[in-house]
């Protein structure tokens, strides 16, 4: 594995897609994250950071069936790997050893 | 939601996305265009911006979006398969690469020929200031305009006091027949040596407007008087070895200009490097101008009304000066100095126009016009546009049998770009060897169109980047032309029909343009068959018309005058006469008819005041000059013996131009040339004979006796054996005269010399038009034989059927004597329109009769015919059960 580094938006992506898990895709990744940041977020954005992720082996993706909506195009289903999993949990550890290293700071009055 | 999805965007993003990720680009982008709930012009903007981001490097397809290939074993197999297909078809190759091989090396040589005919005098750092001055003759009526290289004597330093834009100002007096006399040291024996031309009086000047370099000395010693600058090969030939010639003395025997007859004694100091031969001021000697009494005759003389014979003026304008201003102010600066009857102008002509000035001429008599550089550029391209045809008739035509080769790749996975590749390989295969090949043939033909035009050029792939750059520019350019179209055609195939062999009936488009190619070819072929023989035609028109004066069995011997010479004048004539053989003998400045060595005089008639507006060529010679040459009197007689000028002799023209009809009234009226320094009657009329080229109808015409003029002796011979009295004759003169340099010229080669470049142009388009019938028989030979092939079960099943050997060849040439037909209907206006043209510059011009065209067009039926029945023939005799025995 050459690249064990994950850019923000793309641990955004990741999180949705574990979240997501077995209904990930391109449309449902952005659904869910314009829902939770409150912000409007690009397709194209989501299908970058999937690309990138996928090169890096942090997700899987199968195709999925025909819709009609999709004007006869697949859907192209996203899972998380265990290395994208193993990125998840390095982060998280991270974050929270580093948030419990925080002395209590009084910022009252 | 029932709205439609943008068609543009769309198509854009299925154009640059990547295959494997548009299902879920695409999709997705559709799921949200249809999940929208905004209007639908919103929905298609945002659709839009949406595939606009998409646009980045890493959805996009590869740019090789192809499987990889090998690139370098398709070359090779290209390369490889190109060589194959040559060698199975030999016949069809030959034929290819003779035909181009032969355009090429026309097209090359003609290249060569103007490459060295533009160069002339090019090499002049100062050319684009340089000038020469022209006399601007304005005859009788103000349309007919001439202009002369000569010019006044007072104009050189007349110029240079009064025009301050002349940088530099060079006379220069071109001699012609002078007799040098050279002595190494004083004990050595004198050697007599005789330039016809190439000896030029001139000041230190002219070789700051002309760049021709020293190897030794200074062009500063043509200050002095009595000095002379040699070329390198000439100090050879006179010394042995040019470092000798340095400080070494000459004689210059009867030298210089008509009134001057003395001898002079030059120093070399100085030689010149090797003259370029593309140059048109081709200088043997330089002698310093005021050598003798022509400096003098410059500073004094005042005579602007007349152009002094060989008499040149060159400029150098100073750096901004524009020509136009120049000549207003030349000519405001004419009209102040000459008098008020005379209306001739003088005008400045650059440098770099002298040498396609074929009607003022030059030094060298190498003039070209941009016409006949034009005409040669014309026929290298349709000759070569001959053989390109011939490639592309050829290819097209073997399409057929090349159909399941096609297939196969197209089935294998080629494209047409591919196979456009392989087939322009194979073209350009066909033109390197062809290429190749016509380098020999111009490298081995190149002396003998050296000597036809006379000529020396060279040709050396090696040495000029410009010859290189040609050959590269031709394989290019040919290789486009002949490649691209059939390349086009074969991999148009559909592999389905061509593997099913129904390509065999062939498109008829194909057929139908390769018809008009072959229309084409014998268009330009007949045309200059047609051209051709009115050129020849016409040329033997001009040696054979009747001059007005007898031409044959006359031999001129160059013979300038001198106080020596003078007094042997009458011995010469006494014992030349006494030759078994001679038949009379007479002096003369020139002979009857010339080209452009006449002196031309304006004149008063009868005691008028003003001048004629017309000039009258003006010769010299004794009383046997009529006798000599078969002129005709019409009224009066002949001139009667005298060495001073004491009558005049004028023919019909000059007679007309004065406005008298009856011969007997301009009988003893007095003329007056030359500011009156010669007056005398006229004692007879002259019927009027051609005196100049047949370019021009005859000329006002003076004849007056005067023995200090004379420059040559007329030898009228006996037709029966000219060789033994040509050396008695000879013989004499070498005995009378120690060290005399004895040349003799006949008049009627002289006269074919006048038309010298009529000649070279018929012996090039002869050549050319061979060169155009040659390589359309090629290819119809070509197509011919192929035709033969195809056919082959037709022409066995109609014999089988009854057709008789006769039948099946009229069948196969029915076709093509009729392309030959239509291209000759064409032809001939084409070629009628350009020849009737060029006829117009002959006042005497044969008239083109219609058999020219019908025996062009004949020579070109009867030679097709020849080429294809061959062929015909061959296919009408094969026995029907060969062909017919294999399905």
């Amino acid at each position: 594995m050459k690249h064990h580094s994950i850019g923000e938006f793309e641990e955004l992506v990741l999180l949705s897609v574990a979240a997501l898990h077995g209904e990930a895709y391109g449309v449902s990744i952005q659904e869910s994250l314009i829902e939770k940041l409150s912000k409007n977020i690009n397709i194209s954005a989501v299908h970058v950071a999937l690309k990138r992720m996928e090169d890096k082996g942090f997700v899987r993706s199968r195709f999925g069936g025909i819709t009609e909506d999709r004007g006869g195009r697949r859907k192209k289903y996203y899972v998380i790997t265990a290395i994208g999993k193993r990125i998840l949990d390095n982060q998280y550890e991270l974050r929270t050893s580093l948030y419990k290293m925080i002395p209590k700071i009084s910022f009252g009055r | 939601m029932n709205a439609k999805l943008p068609k543009w965007p769309l198509l854009f993003l299925r154009w640059f996305c990547r295959e494997d990720y548009l299902d879920e680009i695409e999709g997705d982008l559709t799921e949200i265009f249809h999940r929208q709930q905004h209007s639908p012009a919103k929905a298609r903007r945002q659709f839009l911006f949406n595939v606009l981001k998409h646009f980045r490097p890493e959805f996009m397809r590869s740019i090789n979006l192809k499987p990889q290939y090998n690139y370098k074993a398709m070359i090779r197999n290209y390369f490889k398969t190109s060589f194959r297909n040559l060698t199975r078809n030999k016949g069809y190759a030959f034929i290819n690469i003779a035909g181009l091989a032969t355009g090429i090396a026309v097209c090359m040589m003609i290249f060569i020929i103007i490459q060295y005919q533009t160069s002339f005098d090019a090499f002049h750092p100062k050319k684009d200031r340089a000038y020469r001055v022209l006399t601007e003759y304005h005859h009788e009526g103000a349309a007919n305009i001439t202009y002369d290289k000569s010019v006044p004597y007072p104009m050189p330093v007349g110029l240079k006091a009064n025009f301050p834009a002349i940088a530099e100002i060079a006379p220069v007096f071109a001699s012609h027949n002078d007799e040098l006399i050279v002595a190494v040291d004083n004990n050595a024996p004198q050697k007599h040596f005789k330039e016809e031309r190439g000896l030029f009086f001139t000041d230190p000047s002219f070789f700051n407007i002309f760049n021709f370099p020293l190897l030794a000395g200074s062009y500063g010693s043509l200050k002095d008087r009595n000095t002379v600058l040699l070329t390198k090969e000439i100090a050879e030939k006179y010394f042995g070895d040019w470092k000798l010639a340095m400080g070494n003395t000459l004689k210059l025997q009867s030298g210089g200009f008509m009134f001057d007859h003395s001898t002079e004694v030059l120093k070399v100091t100085g030689i010149l490097a090797t003259i370029p031969a593309n140059t048109d001021f081709q200088v043997k000697l330089v002698v310093s101008m005021r050598t003798s009494y022509l400096g003098t005759l410059m500073k004094e003389s005042t005579t602007w009304n007349e152009a002094a014979p060989d008499f040149g003026c060159y400029i150098l304008l100073s750096p901004n000066t524009s020509a136009g201003n120049f000549n207003q102010q030349l000519s405001a600066y004419a009209k102040k100095v000459k008098s008020a009857e005379n209306k001739d102008n003088y005008i400045i002509q650059a440098v770099n126009d002298i040498h396609y000035d074929t009607q003022t001429g030059n030094y060298s008599n190498k003039a070209i016009s941009h016409q006949l550089l034009n005409v040669l550029w014309l026929i290298a391209a349709f000759i070569l546009a001959i053989a390109c045809v011939n490639f592309i008739n050829l290819s097209t035509a073997q399409a057929v049998n090349r159909s399941k080769e096609v297939g196969v790749r197209k089935v294998l996975g080629s494209n047409k770009f591919q196979l456009q590749i392989q087939f322009i390989v194979e073209t350009f295969l066909i033109v390197m060897i062809a290429v190749i090949l016509a380098a020999g043939i111009t490298f081995v033909t190149m002396p003998y169109i050296n000597r036809l035009l006379e000529l020396s050029l060279s040709f050396s792939i090696l040495n000029s980047s410009t010859i290189i750059l040609f050959l590269v520019a031709v394989t290019v350019a040919v290789t486009v032309l002949a490649g691209f179209y059939p390349s086009v055609v074969l991999s148009r195939f559909n592999p389905i029909t061509a593997l099913k062999s129904k390509l065999a009936a062939g498109t008829t488009k194909g057929i139908s343009l390769r018809r008009g190619l072959v229309v084409f070819q014998f268009i330009i072929a007949q045309s200059l068959i047609i051209g051709t023989l009115i050129i020849v035609k016409q040329m033997d028109y001009f040696i054979n018309q009747p001059l007005g004066f007898d031409k044959d069995a006359v031999v001129n011997v160059p013979y300038r005058i001198d106080s020596i010479r003078i007094s042997k004048m009458d011995y010469i004539k006494h014992q030349l006469l006494s030759i078994n053989g001679v038949q009379a003998v007479s002096f003369s400045s020139n002979t009857p008819v010339e080209d452009a060595n006449d002196t031309w005089s304006t004149l008063k008639f009868n005691h008028d005041i003003k001048e004629e507006d017309f000039k009258a060529i003006t010769k010299f010679a004794d009383e046997e000059y009529v006798p000599a040459y078969k002129l005709t009197l019409i009224a009066g007689r002949n001139l009667q013996p005298s060495k001073m000028t004491r009558e005049f002799l004028v023919n019909e023209s000059l007679m007309k131009s004065l406005g008298i009809t009856n011969p007997d009234d301009i009988l003893n009226k007095e003329i007056s040339i030359w500011n009156g320094n010669i007056k005398c009657p006229v004692v007879g009329v002259l019927k009027d004979f051609n005196n100049r080229s047949f370019r021009n109808s005859p000329a006002p015409l003076l004849i007056a006796t005067n023995v200090t003029m004379y420059n040559q002796a007329t030898i009228k011979l006996a037709t029966t054996n000219i060789p033994a009295t040509m050396q008695a004759i000879k013989n004499l003169w070498e005995q009378t005269l120690p060290g005399f340099v004895f040349e003799s010229r006949f008049l009627d080669d002289k006269i074919e010399s006048f038309y010298k470049q009529e000649n070279q142009l018929a012996q090039l388009y002869k050549i050319f038009a061979a060169i155009a019938i040659f390589l359309s028989c090629l290819g119809l030979y070509g197509l011919a034989s192929f035709m033969a092939v195809q056919r082959v079960k037709e022409v066995g099943i109609r014999k089988v059927l009854g057709a008789s050997t006769a039948g099946i060849v009229y069948l196969f040439t029915k076709e093509f004597v009729i392309l030959i037909a239509i291209a000759f209907a064409i032809a001939t206006p084409i070629a009628w329109y350009y020849m009737h043209t060029w006829l117009q510059d002959y006042v005497y011009r044969i008239t083109i009769s219609w058999w020219v065209f019908v025996a062009g067009g004949l020579a070109a039926i009867i030679i097709a015919l020849t080429t294809i029945s061959f062929q015909a023939i061959k296919a009408a005799r094969a026995n029907p059960v060969k062909s017919l025995r294999t399905e």
